[in-house]
């Protein structure tokens, strides 16, 4: 059953991906009488009809596998067969099952990003206007730049420090280790796990425009946009370590008879400070690169002056800026490589 | 008036999750004031046997009594409590490597100290000075201040041993205390572990694999092989076909041992 699941997702692939390089090359023009799109020609293409071949395939390749080779769902529920082992990949249905299916997917994905090396290496002039213009700063936003680029590394500040406690006490419930010892506490890891996935998977850029809603354009959106997502990721980072402590420490407290929470403040929580610390800085680092981008949108900092100058075209001021954000995230980077280095 | 064994086990066994089974079937009983060794190969169920019995590790089968109270099925204070009896001395130390020595020792009353100031590291000026008593008891009392990882593996294990001691307890469960200390260091260690038995009369239980040390220290002796429990008796009934037996035919004495 799961083996036929795993055939027709494949073939239904491969079907699916035959019929777009078909349409592709067919030379069909639409309504408006130019070439299809990649989008238009994924609009024709028939699904329920791919879907159903691949079901009839996959059953019948699952019932004739002994006569010509396990399918790859066979192979990969149970095993590649005795008989087949010894074969070259060139002598299995299989081997070219799996070559067609990896050529196909270059070239279906060539078309669909819509790849054009005759563009990129002709038509390099209309970017030479950019490129010149960041190779020669101007002077007259470096004191505005310079202002914002305070704000912007206080807000990853506030951001980061506002997250470590939030991220410390949920990184115990997030780590497996620790919540294998009752039913409450394998509850609270995936509660604890599952909120911090989910938060963690929404962008910055996302949470920056629902807090600019909530609260307005300004750096405090962008601290808020950021300290959500530092709280999920130094959440991750933390329960991680968590997760790999010693445990002597642990079982020594635990035999004086001492209570679970005290076996977390003196078994767990001093073997893991210092990488938490690195953690921490390291996350402030990424917080200011981040922090550029959440005020594209309008949370606040560097970011928020560069963007009506990208739209101007004002090439040589957002030179200027750009080299603040580059010269800071350096400086930051050897920085906190250093604190790190000492920590650990 | 016949007094209640320190430690009886009943029908012990443990499976791990996965399968591996380490201890089948072991029965047996320790007598307040002795001090037994508990030999065996490594991977033999002897660590297995020694946190089964103050449940730091769960046995999958059969039932353990901590001066007559049932330690299995124990939950929450109450197991704790229990816990509270029996110090344990591991092979590794296992001492908190970023505290100071006098943490480390304190940390042995956390069992009987208010929860909130534990939290914040405080204990009262009384078990403070407990602490320091029993560093100076394996002399260490210049050391207080330093953290537990700057000192050398015979000094941390006497730090842990001043921890056990700061537990008052009446059990002591070592767990191959001495296995990972330089040979030359390994009497300093265990004459500790033996004074807290003959100027305590605290019962030990001892996991060790040197028949030197087992012969010059304990007063009774258990042997595992495979999770059982196959040989019991006193260091004078141990001879060659015995060392046979537990250790298996390919084995020979490590040194000299005179048989």
């Amino acid at each position: 059953m799961q083996s036929v699941a795993v055939d027709g997702v494949l073939i239904g692939i491969v079907l699916l991906m035959a019929e777009f390089l078909a349409v592709a090359f067919s030379g069909r023009r639409g309504p408006t009488g130019l070439l299809l799109s990649a989008e238009q020609i994924l609009d024709l293409l028939h699904y329920a009809w791919a879907a159903a071949g691949a079901l009839v395939l996959a059953v019948a390749w699952n019932l004739f596998a002994g006569q010509i080779g396990a399918s790859p769902g066979r192979a990969w529920v149970r095993g590649v067969p005795e008989w087949e082992t010894p074969l070259e990949w060139n002598r299995t249905l299989r081997g070219w099952f799996a070559a067609v299916f990896i050529e196909l997917t270059f070239f279906t994905g060539w078309l669909i990003t819509e790849l054009d090396l005759v563009t990129f290496l002709t038509k390099f002039g209309k970017a030479a206007d950019i490129v010149r213009g960041l190779l020669h700063p101007s002077g007259g936003v470096l004191h505005e730049g310079l202002v914002l680029l305070v704000q912007t590394i206080f807000l990853a500040f506030m951001a980061t420090a506002f997250a470590i406690p939030v991220a410390f006490l949920l990184a115990f419930p997030s780590a497996r280790n620790l919540t294998r010892s009752s039913l409450a506490a394998r509850l609270a890891y995936t509660v604890a796990r599952t909120l911090m996935n989910f938060v963690r998977a929404v962008e910055p850029l996302v949470w920056a425009l629902i807090f600019i809603s909530w609260v307005g354009i300004g750096p405090f959106a962008g601290v808020l946009a950021l300290w959500v997502h530092s709280v999920a990721a130094l959440t991750k980072l933390y329960s991680e370590q968590i997760e790999s402590i010693d445990t002597g420490p642990m079982e020594a407290i635990a035999a004086t008879g001492a209570s679970p929470l005290q076996v977390l403040r003196y078994g767990v929580v001093p073997q893991v400070i210092p990488p938490f610390l690195s953690f921490t800085i390291y996350r402030w680092d990424i917080n200011v690169r981040m922090s550029t981008i959440i005020g594209f949108v309008g949370g606040g900092g560097i970011g928020y002056i560069l963007k009506p100058r990208v739209d101007l075209g004002e090439w040589g001021e957002v030179g200027t800026l750009v080299l603040l954000i580059a010269a800071t995230v350096w400086l930051m980077d050897v920085i906190s490589a250093k604190i790190r280095e000492r920590i650990v | 008036m016949t007094r209640e064994a320190a430690i009886r086990v009943e029908g012990l066994g443990m499976v791990y999750p996965g399968g591996v089974r380490a201890l089948e079937g072991v029965s047996l009983e320790v007598h307040q004031g002795e001090f037994l060794a508990v030999l065996g190969l490594s991977g033999s169920g002897k660590s297995t046997l020694l946190r089964c019995i103050n449940r730091l590790i769960d046995p999958t089968e059969g039932r353990v009594w901590i001066l007559g109270e049932e330690i299995t099925g124990a939950r929450g204070a109450r197991l704790r409590a229990l816990r509270r009896q029996a110090a344990m001395i591991f092979q590794q130390f296992n001492l908190v490597r970023r505290h100071t020595v006098l943490t480390n020792v304190l940390s042995g009353a956390l069992g009987r100290s208010p929860l909130l100031p534990s939290l914040v590291l405080s204990f009262s000026a009384e078990e403070r000075e407990r602490a320091i008593g029993c560093l100076e008891r394996v002399g260490l009392g210049d050391r207080i201040a330093s953290r537990a990882d700057a000192l050398s593996g015979g000094q941390q294990q006497r730090i842990a041993i001043a921890r056990a001691l700061m537990q008052e307890p009446r059990l002591i469960l070592a767990d191959e205390p001495v296995a990972s200390l330089d040979p030359a260091l390994r009497h300093s260690v265990m004459r500790h572990i033996e004074s807290l038995n003959r100027d305590e009369g605290m019962t030990v239980v001892c996991s060790l694999h040197d028949i030197d040390l087992v012969t010059r220290y304990a007063t009774r002796m258990v042997a595992l092989r495979d999770g059982r429990l196959v040989w019991e008796g006193v260091p004078d009934e141990f001879d060659h076909a015995t060392f046979k037996d537990i250790y298996g035919e390919e084995a020979q004495p490590a040194s000299n041992t005179g048989f």
